[in-house]
């Protein structure tokens, strides 16, 4: 069955992309939807009979080489449970949504074959992501990273016409090869270290790499801690954090579909998973995780206040995807990777909606994008004008405070803020405030572009007003189904990811502290799924039991690596975060709340208010619509130095050096001595006898000198 | 003097008593009217006698108190000697007869220099060595100049005569200077006398021995008369220079390096390098100016005798055998290249301007694809056998730590490549021209397409001559 | 090096005398001699009469054939000395090798008249 799961999107790729001129376009095309869409419902049954016990399901033997021995398998446990039908989820229903929105593209001249292009390349997209986040192995990882990285530089430079894409699509690729370095940096690191790309081997080892110091560039590093920010730093190219998030934006050149399939639900959460996976190696990483923390939490500000004044619909929403990324590497860096997933599970949904639902504006639209130019569409689109609202509901954090009643993004968001308060670090505690702060913000450009796109008046060309229309059915039923899961996600299943902590560890299949505890007490009477641990406790009770975790994680049956994420006995962040004092839980309330009026006060109450505001503060205006200025210090940074030293290479050193040596040598000096040799050879015999005494002198000269040490 | 010595012998008597009696014979008879007939017979008795010896001959054998050596590696050389001039002497048949240039002397007197050639490549001795030298000389001389009634090919055979009799001159004091030193001719007594530590008289001698030798396989810079030679020669003479003597030249010179200076094989290795060296990079440059094949063959041939030098250079057993591979496929790729020269004709007189060549292919498809295979074989183009040749000797030459010499050659053949290249750019994209005559002798087609098809498959297992080469190797260098 | 300086000692010292001796000759004619040139003295000779043509006229290619064939022929009983003097001590091998080689000469010999080599017309 997960194979079926794994393959069937790479079987509807091969038929859909070579296949087509043989069963025609439609079928191609819904040949691959109808395969995701078995995909996602075998991943659902998956999903749902899981026992939370890790499984391998090998498949072939992958590499051998010297002592690296890998198998291609499937590592079945709840992390890939999850990710597998949040990616098959979304990505059926991307598929399904294409049908319609990629209908008639204008990009394209009439009587052009795109579609199947651009379902092959969907499913194949599909088919990298859930070889990534079925890995058992580092490589194998890898090798779904890297696929995820080409199908998402294919569907940013679909529309290969356009200057923009193509452009969007290089940044996309080039950014993310610093990230990949990182992280196949990590890879050697740990192969080195451990001799095993396999995640058991690399988990196990995880206590030892603590306490393994590791040489590299100038200084002597921890192993964990130097691995884990490699990975980090992949991590971080990959889901657009912070000094790496500059690809992200401008990947909005790709069709719609694209920018929520890859750009929010999945590809960009490949980074989060990849911490959240390596989490053994995390958890013995104390520097690491909290340089996780700060750049998570500096990325959530930071993407949040751009995204108070972007225009761009898609461009909003792409800055919120950043922002929220951002929540979601605060979680796992203070060690709740379970809040991590939960918001990365939750926010597939509504994020996935809410570009659905821009691509359903847009499609209205005529593919205007600026929101300046949309309003009041309340009326035109209702069915996607109510997909949104829910998305932004969601997204925003609406629900009743101090319950566990509201959208999927009220619980998962606040489990994550709590989480930052509940890590009790100085590190913490800035993300606990920044995450509020940017919890405004999202509040406010959300509704900020709710309101701008269907309140108000109308605005811009009023013939595309008039001509605005509702999406087909193929469009508007993903955005249901979705709904759906905005509304529902969080409430259903707040207890397995952010639950009482025992019922947590249950989820992911982790032995909890009760059941080892149990184990000890029970004297190995019951079948635990601890060996060897139960013996060496007796009834001494908690405490002692706690304490002996503490002293040697290892000894004590926690084996790292067992169950789908790790969390190490002294990390008890969730707990605190359960224990959080109320004006903590209520804070992301109110910061919503205070964006939310705001908003409506700058765009339906007064709707001068925004005009003067950003007059009056002119520079910050210019500085967040610029992007804090990143494209530009990159640009003068690395981009005009590197491509400066590529025309020089190029023009002076390929051109003038190499192709000039080679030019002037075949051209200049092989002639010359052909002319010679010509010359020389005169005809008249005693120029030939000359040349043989003059060899006969040189000769005798030579052995003379060379020879006669004899 | 026994009657075993006569048996090893027998191959070079029965050549040399053949050619003596059909002279007798065709002066007595019909004189010029037998030649064809002539022809025709001493290609078979070559050919035959190419036969015996490859299939006869058996292990070491030594005539005349070591003057005459017959081993695998003389063998190996006769073989490939013997049947080069029949195929020279079948498919230059039809050239001379056309041109009233078939005088019955012409295959005895090809007879006789493959008897020379033969001594050469066996010689045991000085003495011997300078016998199998010159007869074999002479007889290329006269034949040089056959066509008298033209001023080039009278050049061609005085320039030959002058200069070559200089090279003996300066082999001949090379050898008395050996013969002062080492108190002996013979190349048994001369390798003890040179075993580790050689005098300065006798590395003199070495020097001018290989100098005389350097003239007859034409390196540089005792190469000047092999252009001039070659232009004016008759082609089917041409043809015979490019092949059987540049072979027994090569086996010769393996012979005295090995056989009589075996033991200082640095002294002698460096000249063989230098000179392998400037071969290579003058046949290469200066081939490139010519417009006529013949020249242009012969510059090609000094290039190729820098790579078999270079084989020789590295002092090796592998490097003796790398070079008989070499001159092996050297001489196929000759044979099958003058071949097409030969038939090279427009309105029936011969061309040997490569302009003619222009559009070749659109006349004669199958016959330029020929000429193609064979032109990338020579260049050295995987995957002819050509590129293999080159890629034992160059083997050769960084095993025996001269990976400067191998990378030399590399750059030179880089540089001739163009040259061959250019005729392929001719046949195939050259401007139009008058086409060339569509005839061809049977015997040339025949052998050109042979040479090709040897080219291409003989990328399998170089159509087995690596067994008898390695055997060859290890019989000389012990 | 030094055994083989002094074994050719004896030769550049001959060598030395040689062109010593022919230099003094020369210079001595030059500087002693008396030099009283008149016509009569520097005519080609003294008495008979002029040269009526170029001495270096060229000559019939037919008599550097004839010549060459008798330096063929002078060398074989040049050779034949030698084994002449010697032929007690060379035995039968020697004797046949001597027929041998008179006989490839012989075939040459033989070539060459019925080539027509030695008629003059």
């Amino acid at each position: 069955m997960e194979i079926t799961i794994l393959f069937a999107p790479l079987v509807g790729a091969i038929i859909c992309g070579f296949g087509w001129k043989l069963i025609g376009e439609d079928a191609a095309t819904w040949v691959s939807t109808g395969l995701l869409f078995l995909a996602m419902l075998l991943a659902w049954v998956v999903f749902l009979g899981f026992d939370g016990e890790t499984r391998q399901i090998p498949i072939m033997r992958f590499v051998e080489s010297g002592s690296l021995s890998t198998e291609w398998a499937i590592r079945l446990d709840r992390l890939t449970a999850i990710m597998l039908i949040v990616v098959t989820t979304v990505s059926a229903l991307v598929h399904l949504y294409s049908q319609g929105y990629m209908a008639n593209d204008s990009q394209f001249r009439t009587g052009e074959s795109y579609r199947p292009r651009f379902f092959a390349y969907l499913s194949f997209f599909t088919f990298a992501m859930l070889a990534l986040v079925t890995s058992d192995n580092l490589v194998q990882m890898f090798f779904g990273w890297e696929g995820v990285g080409v199908a998402s530089y294919l569907l940013i430079g679909f529309y290969y016409r356009k200057p923009t894409a193509n452009a969007a699509a290089i940044k996309a690729f080039v950014v993310n090869r610093i990230g990949d370095f990182g992280f196949a940096l990590a890879i050697f690191g740990l192969f080195y270290l451990t001799d095993s790309i396999s995640l058991d081997v690399v988990f196990e080892a995880a206590p030892v790499l603590a306490e393994t110091q590791i040489s590299f560039l100038w200084a002597d590093w921890n192993a964990a801690n130097l691995l884990a920010f490699l990975l980090f730093v992949g991590a971080m190219g990959k889901s657009a954090q912070l000094f790496l998030h500059t690809w992200l934006p401008d990947a909005m050149e790709g069709p719609t579909p694209v920018s929520a399939l890859i750009h929010a639900a999945t590809m960009v959460t490949a980074g989060v998973f990849l911490v959240c996976r390596m989490s053994p190696l995390f958890e013995f990483a104390a520097d690491a995780k909290t340089i996780v923390v700060y750049i998570g939490a500096m990325t959530a500000f930071f993407a949040a206040t751009v995204g108070l004044v972007q225009n761009d619909i898609k461009r909003v929403i792409a800055y919120s995807t950043c922002s929220q990324l951002g929540y979601m590497f605060v979680a796992a860096g203070v060690g709740v990777y379970s809040a991590a997933m939960f918001h990365l599970f939750t926010h597939a949904f509504f994020k996935a909606m809410l570009f659905l639902g821009a691509g359903s504006v847009i499609h209205a639209m005529h593919h205007e994008q600026d929101m300046r130019n949309y309003g009041a569409l309340r009326k035109k689109i209702p069915l996607t004008f109510w997909a949104m609202m829910i998305g932004t509901l969601a997204i925003t954090g609406v629900g009743i405070p101090l319950t566990t009643i509201g959208f999927a993004g009220f619980l998962s968001k606040d489990a994550i803020i709590e989480s930052a308060w509940g890590a009790h670090t100085s590190a913490g505690d800035f993300a606990f405030w920044l995450l509020v702060i940017a919890a405004m913000f999202t509040s406010f450009y959300s509704w900020r572009l709710i309101f701008m796109t269907f309140f108000g008046e109308r605005r811009g060309d009023k013939h595309t007003h008039e001509h605005a229309h509702e999406s087909p059915w193929t469009m508007t039923v993903p955005l249901g189904v979705l709904a759906v899961g905005s509304v529902l996600a969080g409430m259903v299943w707040l207890s397995p990811f952010f639950g009482d902590h025992d019922r947590v560890n249950k989820f992911y299949g982790v032995p909890t502290h009760g059941e080892v505890r149990h184990a000890a007490t029970t004297g190995g009477q019951g079948d635990t799924v601890m060996i060897g641990a139960s013996d060496s406790h007796d009834d001494e009770g908690d405490n002692a039991a706690a304490g002996d975790h503490e002293g040697d994680p290892a000894v004590a049956g926690w084996t790292p690596g067992q169950g789908a994420v790790f969390t190490h006995p002294d990390n008890h962040v969730m707990d605190n975060a359960h224990q959080a004092p109320k004006w903590v839980k209520l804070s992301p309330f109110i910061a919503m709340a205070i964006g939310f009026v705001t908003a409506w006060v700058f765009y339906i109450g007064l709707p001068g208010i925004p005009g003067k505001l950003a007059a009056i503060l002119r520079p910050l205006y210019l500085f967040l619509l610029n992007k804090w200025y990143f494209d530009e210090l990159y640009d003068a940074i690395f981009v005009r130095p590197a491509k400066w030293l590529g025309r020089f290479l190029w023009k002076r050193g390929d051109g003038n050096i190499i192709d000039g040596f080679l030019n002037g040598v075949a051209l200049g000096v092989v002639p010359f001595f052909t002319r010679a040799a010509g010359r020389l050879q005169s005809g008249y015999i005693f120029t030939y006898a000359l040349a043989m005494v003059v060899g006969v002198v040189i000769l005798v000269t030579w052995v003379t000198l060379a020879g006669g040490s004899h | 003097m026994t009657n075993a010595d006569f048996q090893i012998l027998l191959p070079e008597i029965v050549l040399a008593v053949f050619a003596m009696a059909a002279l007798l014979f065709a002066v007595y008879t019909g004189k010029d009217k037998t030649a064809p007939m002539l022809t025709w017979i001493t290609a078979a008795i070559l050919a035959a006698l190419a036969v015996w010896i490859g299939w006869n001959g058996e292990g070491t054998n030594a005539a005349f108190g070591g003057m005459f050596v017959d081993d695998a590696f003389s063998r190996f050389a006769k073989v490939v000697i013997l049947i080069a001039a029949a195929a020279v002497l079948v498919m230059g048949e039809g050239y001379m007869a056309k041109r009233n240039l078939l005088r019955f002397e012409y295959p005895l007197l090809i007879a006789l220099a493959a008897v020379g050639m033969m001594v050469m490549v066996s010689a045991g001795d000085l003495i011997a060595l300078y016998m199998g030298l010159e007869l074999q000389s002479l007889s290329l001389y006269v034949v040089a100049a056959l066509r008298r009634d033209s001023v080039k090919s009278t050049e061609a055979g005085l320039k030959y005569f002058v200069l070559g009799a200089l090279s003996s001159g300066l082999l001949l004091y090379g050898a008395s200077l050996t013969y002062g030193f080492a108190g002996t001719t013979m190349f048994t007594g001369i390798v003890e006398a040179a075993a580790h530590d050689i005098p300065l008289g006798l590395l003199f001698g070495l020097v001018f021995i290989l100098m005389g030798l350097a003239f007859k396989v034409s390196a540089v810079p005792f190469h000047m008369w092999t252009p001039d030679v070659y232009e004016g020669s008759p082609t089917p003479v041409t043809a015979f220079f490019a092949t059987a003597p540049k072979m027994a030249a090569m086996g010769l010179f393996a012979r005295v390096v090995h056989d009589a200076f075996g033991g200082v094989t640095a002294d002698w290795g460096q000249i063989v390098a230098l000179l392998s060296v400037a071969s290579m990079f003058l046949g290469a440059v200066a081939a490139i100016g010519q417009r006529d094949i013949k020249r242009l063959m012969a510059y090609s041939s000094i290039a190729h005798m820098g790579f078999a030098l270079m084989g020789l250079a590295s002092g090796t057993e592998f490097g003796v055998q790398a070079m008989l591979i070499y001159m092996a496929i050297y001489v196929t790729m000759n044979v099958g290249t003058f071949a097409f020269i030969l038939s090279m004709q427009r309105d029936g007189q011969a061309v040997t301007d490569i302009g003619a060549l222009n559009q070749y292919s659109k006349t004669e498809p199958l016959k330029a694809l020929a000429v193609l295979v064979l032109m990338f074989s020579l260049a050295g183009v995987p995957p002819m056998v050509g590129f293999f040749g080159k890629f034992y000797v160059l083997q050769a030459a960084v095993q025996a730590d001269m990976a400067w010499l191998a990378v030399a050659g590399v750059i030179a053949s880089v540089i001739g490549a163009f040259y061959y290249l250019r005729i392929v750019y001719f046949m195939y994209f050259g401007e139009e021209t008058d086409p060339l005559d569509h005839a061809m002798a049977p015997a040339q087609w025949v052998f050109l397409m042979a040479s090709a098809a040897i080219m291409v498959l003989g990328v399998v297992n170089l159509l087995g001559i690596e067994g008898p080469a390695t055997a060859a190797a290890a019989a000389l260098v012990n | 090096m030094e055994t083989l300086a002094s074994d050719y000692l004896p030769i550049l010292i001959f060598l030395a005398m040689a062109v010593a001796l022919g230099l003094v000759l020369i210079l001595a004619a030059v500087i002693i001699a008396v030099r009283r040139p008149d016509p009569e003295k520097v005519s080609a000779y003294e008495c008979g009469f002029n040269a009526f043509d170029d001495a270096r006229m060229k000559f019939d290619v037919r008599f550097y054939l004839v010549s060459i064939l008798f330096i063929i022929f002078d060398l074989e009983v040049a050779f034949l000395f030698p084994w002449a003097v010697a032929f007690k001590d060379v035995g039968l091998v020697g004797f046949w090798s001597m027929m041998v080689f008179l006989g490839v000469l012989t075939v040459g010999f033989a070539y060459e008249w019925k080539k027509g080599a030695l008629e003059w017309e």
